[in-house]
């Protein structure tokens, strides 16, 4: 082994690495992370843009929502093809945490830890986040999904060349392929009903108002009042995706 | 010029043309004009039929029920989450007024143990907080095997609603 190499590659390396910290450091000084904030204010600042807002403290896992979201949308009815589902989360005392999801809820819950062993328990309704950076939107390599411009993510049906790179991008889950249609498929926030001045099914449906639905533009929205009062937060912030659902109470074992 | 690149240009050439000419056919007319998708499927995406109405909606025909539920524990709770959607129901079922309902228009009327389960089942992951300060009640909690389990032998009351009313429970 030669001695000047490595005495310059370790001072190469050294400024290298240099640069790129400080590189790092004022990039991100610059750009500040505000993986919650991005979303509270829309890019345009006209018409309406639309977010969902979760109490999980309020939640019930009565699974009527995801009920709903089937019904509403002829979803199939197998157990792994969701719009809207429900998960039990079960921290135990030995500090593992169990996540059950007995076909996505939509028949409610049944509690299977014994209360003795339990440290907490808490039910995370889960659906689109409709981010305003979704990841399934820009990995599409025909042009079949994108954002409208109230902010709601959809599925252009006769485009979709059914190649489920979407399926795999979204890191919440919230896309399938349909088993019949072949094409992928997902949460419209029911978009035919908000056309005709309904909410969403699943937040119709509530028993206990956890599901707050609202535009983000419009101040005195219930969805503002909710976040307003809240401390709300979105899951999985670090990967930026501009998500636009909100969990009051949300833990961070959630996934 | 030498002629191989002559050459190499024209077929360059004819292969952009007949590109453009093809994509000039192909392309949806409504692709890229809101961005990289086909505009159409906007509207498309709002001709799905709706199963679910409104909580309201129901009260039109239903008044002593909702005035009922109102009063009642329950008043919180939409109709159409114990009874499920109730669209064509709402529209149609007006000229069965004190007859029989088809099939298709009955809707679910949840009267098992389970239904009412559902939401009263005890779970330790149930609400734990007060909903808000005005109204101070819980969704309170039975023990579905404890709280009046049937008793086969003696006839006695077994369903939730021989002893609750479920719009005023
Ligand atoms: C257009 C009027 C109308 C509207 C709106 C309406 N109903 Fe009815 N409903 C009827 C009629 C008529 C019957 C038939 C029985 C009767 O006369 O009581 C009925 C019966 C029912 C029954 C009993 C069915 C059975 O099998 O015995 C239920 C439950 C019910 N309605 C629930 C609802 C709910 C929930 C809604 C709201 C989504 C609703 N209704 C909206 C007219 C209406
Ligand atoms: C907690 C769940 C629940 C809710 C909420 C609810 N119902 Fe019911 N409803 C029931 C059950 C259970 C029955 C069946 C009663 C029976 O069989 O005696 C029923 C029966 C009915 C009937 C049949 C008439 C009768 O007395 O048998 C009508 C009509 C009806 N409901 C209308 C409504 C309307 C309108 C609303 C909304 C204002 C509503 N229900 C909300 C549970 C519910
Ligand atoms: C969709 C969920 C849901 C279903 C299904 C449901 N309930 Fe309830 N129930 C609630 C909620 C939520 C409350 C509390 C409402 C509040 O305090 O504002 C409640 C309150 C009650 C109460 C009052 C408890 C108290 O003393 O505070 C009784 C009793 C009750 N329900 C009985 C029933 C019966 C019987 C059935 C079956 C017909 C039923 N419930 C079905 C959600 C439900
Ligand atoms: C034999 C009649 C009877 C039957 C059957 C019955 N209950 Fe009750 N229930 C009562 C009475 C009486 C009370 C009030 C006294 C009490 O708190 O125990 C009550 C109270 C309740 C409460 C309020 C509890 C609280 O802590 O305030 C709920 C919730 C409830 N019942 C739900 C149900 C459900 C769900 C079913 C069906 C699985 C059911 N009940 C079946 C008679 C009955």
């Amino acid at each position: 082994m030669n001695q000047d190499t490595t005495k310059l590659s370790r001072r190469n390396f050294f400024k290298a690495g240099t640069v790129l910290a400080s590189g790092v450091a004022i990039a991100s000084a610059l750009t500040p992370y505000d993986g919650l904030l991005f979303a509270a204010e829309s890019p345009g600042a006209k018409g309406k843009w639309y977010g969902i807002g979760i109490d999980i403290n309020k939640c019930i896992g009565c699974g009527k929502c995801a009920n709903a979201c089937k019904q509403e949308n002829n979803v199939p009815k197998d157990p792994f093809y969701f719009r809207s589902w429900v998960e039990q989360y079960t921290i135990k005392n030995d500090g593992s945490i169990l996540v059950e999801s007995p076909s996505g809820g939509v028949n409610g819950f049944t509690q299977s830890v014994p209360d003795n062993e339990i440290y907490k328990s808490f039910f995370v309704p889960k659906m689109c986040n409709h981010c305003a950076k979704s990841p399934c939107t820009q990995v599409c390599p025909v042009g079949a999904t994108f954002e409208t411009e109230e902010g709601i993510v959809l599925v252009d049906e006769k485009y979709c060349i059914g190649c489920r790179y979407c399926v795999q991008a979204c890191p919440y889950g919230c896309r399938y392929i349909h088993p019949e249609k072949g094409t992928a498929d997902k949460c419209t926030l029911c978009f035919h009903r908000l056309k005709h001045g309904l909410q969403p099914a699943c937040f119709e449906i509530c028993p206990t108002e956890a599901r707050i639905f609202g535009d983000l533009n419009d101040p005195g929205s219930k969805l503002n009042y909710f976040l307003k009062n809240h401390n709300c937060m979105v899951v999985k912030p670090h990967l930026n995706t501009g998500s636009k659902l909100f969990y009051n109470a949300l833990s961070p074992e959630v996934r | 010029m030498p002629q191989h690149i002559k050459r190499l240009i024209s077929v360059f050439a004819i292969f952009i043309v007949l590109f453009l000419v093809m994509r000039q056919v192909l392309k949806p007319s409504s692709f890229g004009k809101l961005g990289h998708f086909r505009a159409d499927a906007i509207y498309e995406n709002t001709l799905k039929p709706m199963h679910y109405t409104i909580a309201d909606s129901c009260t039109k025909c239903h008044k002593s029920v909702r005035a009922e539920k109102d009063k009642g524990f329950h008043k919180r709770l939409k109709c159409e989450v114990c009874h499920g959607p109730g669209l064509k129901h709402s529209l149609f079922a007006e000229q069965f007024k004190g007859k029989e309902l088809p099939d298709s228009l009955k809707l679910y009327k949840p009267g098992e143990r389970k239904d009412c389960g559902v939401c009263h089942q005890k779970n330790a992951a149930r609400i734990k907080i007060q909903f808000d300060t005005i109204n101070t009640t819980m969704v309170h909690q039975i023990d579905l095997a404890e709280h009046n389990p049937p008793d086969l032998k003696a006839n006695e009351p077994a369903n939730c609603i021989d002893c609750h009313n479920p719009h005023q429970p």
